[in-house]
């Protein structure tokens, strides 16, 4: 187990890194570096002027050197600084991460909340109206661009019935306010993004916890349980759902990637300050320093998040070792 | 196929013959397919949408309408309203008239004269003082007149008006039409993407799958940790790049289609991985089986084992994997033109004509409204459609 962890920590860290530098390297290929934005704002500057500039970032040295001077700066400690923002990087991560995590934990929550006891339901009465409704919506939820859904949502709620606010992520001077009522003023923010996301989710969730509800309620020991006269909910709780959950913690785990990904375009659509927006906002306005660490962060929680997923499976199912 | 219940003796002769004959593969397949009703919904809506992507030029011909066309004194018109030409442009184009037709322009403007249609100011071209009024007007002057010039003239005026079913965006071009010629970018940018990556996908599941050990391991690591990245950003990362300083992929584009080109590279990159997977699990079982040992004794060269005995086997599954990728490759491309990083205009896509929507929102709906139910009935298609094959070619995945 522990060396299973280990390997797979070792592997997590390595395509980080590898990622890192692919990165790195493409953002060398992204029109404008800071050098070429400042002979565009500045026409009176010389030639001399350029190299001594591009050697003063060191833009005349070849990737791969730029790139181990930048993880040393890293690794010292010092993320940079951001060109847009003008603060330094690691100020403005914290309350980015803060938000996203605020909004995805949310959602993720709602949609399992709704979604299992939707996919359980429609597994165990199948061909019914229910379930087909449940097959629809959930083609719907799978097939629909999250960022029209958001727009819609916006067009509902925002623009004809007036009740939610557009975008944004608190009210201007909300700060300052006492402590339930910012609580609320962000609640009001977080409704239309956490509805959009969810949405979403249910749709792929549904259809996992119902094939794996299918699944487990098919199993030899469903029938003896039956047979020696359990009560409906033992069997459904204790012999059904308890299987059902094996392929189902994968799925969850598995699904921040799309959760991170949707929130990406949510977070951009509704102006919400979360990393998602935070990466294209840097990467469109050619923030390197940002784009970087943001990206970084967004792909390791991600891999990470994988990594817990493989560690759950064996817990929950003690059939699976890890060799 | 039924088997009537009945004890043979009964059977005529034709329904003996039609029992003995084997029903091909395929027919099995189409058979189990048309049970399901939404895959066969589904695919009508691809092959309405697949004419119209094919048939576009033609209804733009008919129509008159051109995607590129703008008019800046009709934006953001609601569906169904009409739309006039500025003055400056009815002023060009009957200019334009007069020169190709002097002889009419002349009786025209003396007749506008005669019957004093129009008081023209001092140096004021009478034609076109009276042409560049509200067509309504123009019309309701002339309805009753006959003769070649004025015949010709109401002729010119019908062209002043643009019906816009859809209505227009904000340049004032039309919605619809633009819509028509979105759905060939973005249904073929879909297509091609699934269909390519399906190849990628085959050829390195299969190589995968068939040789098996350090191959094997060093490919999945790569297809896993493909697979395991978030996609939108590392897309959008992509999608930022300049590829014309890569020297490889400069020679394939040209300046009208860059943009396409490079959604469907970075598209392709990140979607080979599940058929890549499908294909190495089948190749592996398959890889066991009889009939590959016996053509192995033969002598046959790999390449032939994979390629004539094996590929058949793959097809099926990779079909469902490809109309399940459609909707994905679909989705990807009308995400990242939103964000402004995909399909670059004027080349409209589905996604693009969404790229300013949270601005336009409150100036007209529907052009926000219109290219997403686009989107999601394309997508839900072809979902349904990978859904229904799934279920022909291994019945044994039917939702019970």
């Amino acid at each position: 187990m522990t060396t299973f962890i280990l390997r797979r920590l070792i592997q997590t860290l390595v395509v980080i890194a590898l990622l890192s530098y692919v990165c790195f390297y493409l953002m060398t290929l992204m029109p404008g570096d800071p050098v070429e934005l400042m002979i565009q704002s500045n026409p009176k500057i010389t030639s001399e002027d350029i190299v001594r500039l591009k050697q003063l970032y060191g833009l005349d040295q070849p990737a791969y050197k730029r790139y181990a001077t930048w993880v040393s700066t890293i690794a010292q400690g010092d993320l940079g600084y951001s060109r847009t923002y003008r603060v330094p990087v690691g100020e403005l991560m914290g309350p980015r991460l803060y938000n996203t995590f605020i909004l995805s934990m949310l959602s993720l929550l709602i949609s399992l909340a709704i979604a299992l006891p939707m996919g359980i339901y429609s597994a165990l009465n199948p061909g019914g109206k229910f379930d087909s409704f449940v097959n629809l919506f959930s083609f719907a939820g799978i097939s629909i661009p999250s960022f029209w859904l958001a727009l819609m949502l916006i067009i509902i709620f925002s623009v004809n019935l007036g009740w939610l606010p557009a975008g944004g992520t608190e009210t201007v001077g909300m700060s300052d306010a006492d402590y339930f009522t910012m609580i609320k003023d962000r609640g009001v923010y977080l409704i239309l993004p956490i509805l959009s996301l969810s949405i979403q989710q249910i749709g792929g969730f549904v259809r996992y916890a119902r094939s794996a509800m299918l699944e487990a309620m098919r199993n030899d020991y469903i029938r003896t349980a039956k047979a020696k006269g359990l009560a409906r909910n033992v069997i459904i709780w204790r012999h059904g759902f308890r299987n059902a959950l094996i392929p189902l913690i994968t799925i969850i785990a598995l699904s921040f990637s799309t959760l991170f990904s949707g929130a990406l375009l949510t977070e951009t659509v509704f102006a919400y300050q979360g990393v998602g927006k935070l990466v294209y906002d840097s990467i469109i306005g050619n923030d390197y320093n940002v784009a970087m660490i943001s990206f970084i962060i967004s792909v390791s929680m991600v891999l990470l998040m994988n990594l817990v997923a493989d560690i759950l499976y064996g817990f929950a199912d003690p059939r699976i070792t890890f060799n | 196929m039924a088997i009537p219940q009945t004890n043979e003796s009964s059977l005529t002769q034709g329904q003996i013959n039609q029992l003995e004959k084997a029903t091909p593969f395929w027919k099995i397949i189409f058979n189990q397919f048309i049970e399901h009703k939404m895959a066969v919904a589904g695919s009508i809506v691809i092959l309405i949408f697949v004419i119209i992507a094919l048939g576009a030029d033609i209804i733009s011909s008919i129509t008159g309408l051109d995607p590129q066309k703008q008019n800046v004194s009709a934006r953001y018109l609601a569906p169904f309203s009409t739309s006039e030409f500025s003055m400056d442009m009815k002023e060009n184009e009957i200019e334009k008239w007069s020169e190709k037709n002097p002889e009419l322009a002349v009786e025209l403007s003396n007749f506008i004269k005669e019957k004093s249609l129009f008081s023209a100011t001092d140096g004021q071209n009478p034609l076109i003082g009276f042409g560049t009024q509200d067509v309504s007007v123009v019309t309701a002057a002339i309805a009753s007149e006959n003769s070649a010039s004025i015949n010709s003239f109401k002729e010119l005026t019908k062209t002043f008006t643009t019906k816009h079913w859809f209505g227009t965006d904000e340049v004032g071009r039309d919605v619809l039409i633009r819509l028509i010629y979105g759905t060939r970018v973005s249904m073929g940018v879909g297509v091609m993407v699934a269909i390519a990556s399906a190849l990628i996908g085959l050829l390195v599941g299969s190589v995968a799958g068939f040789y098996g050990g350090r191959i094997d391991t060093a490919l999945m690591r790569i297809t896993d940790a493909l697979l395991s990245l978030p996609l939108v950003p590392v897309l959008i990362v992509l999608a930022a790049v300049d590829l014309q300083k890569l020297p490889a992929i400069k020679a394939l584009m040209r300046p009208d289609n860059e943009s396409i080109v490079k959604m469907f590279i970075i598209l392709c990159f990140f979607s080979w991985m599940t058929v890549a997977r499908l294909v190495r699990g089948s190749i592996l079982s398959l890889r066991e089986r009889e009939f590959v040992l016996a053509a192995k004794t033969l002598g046959a060269k790999d390449s032939t084992i994979i390629i004539k005995h094996m590929f058949p086997n793959v097809i099926a599954p990779m079909l469902v994997a490809i109309s399940l990728g459609v909707g994905n490759s679909i989705l990807f491309e009308a995400a990242l033109s939103f964000l402004g990083l995909g399909i670059m205009p004027p080349t409209a896509s589905w996604g693009n004509m969404l790229n300013n929507a949270q601005e336009v929102i409150y100036k007209n709906m529907w052009l926000t409204i219109l290219p997403g139910i686009m989107i999601l009935l394309t997508t839900i298609s072809f979902n349904f459609v990978g859904d229904g094959l799934q279920d022909a070619v291994d019945p044994k995945s039917i939702r019970r």
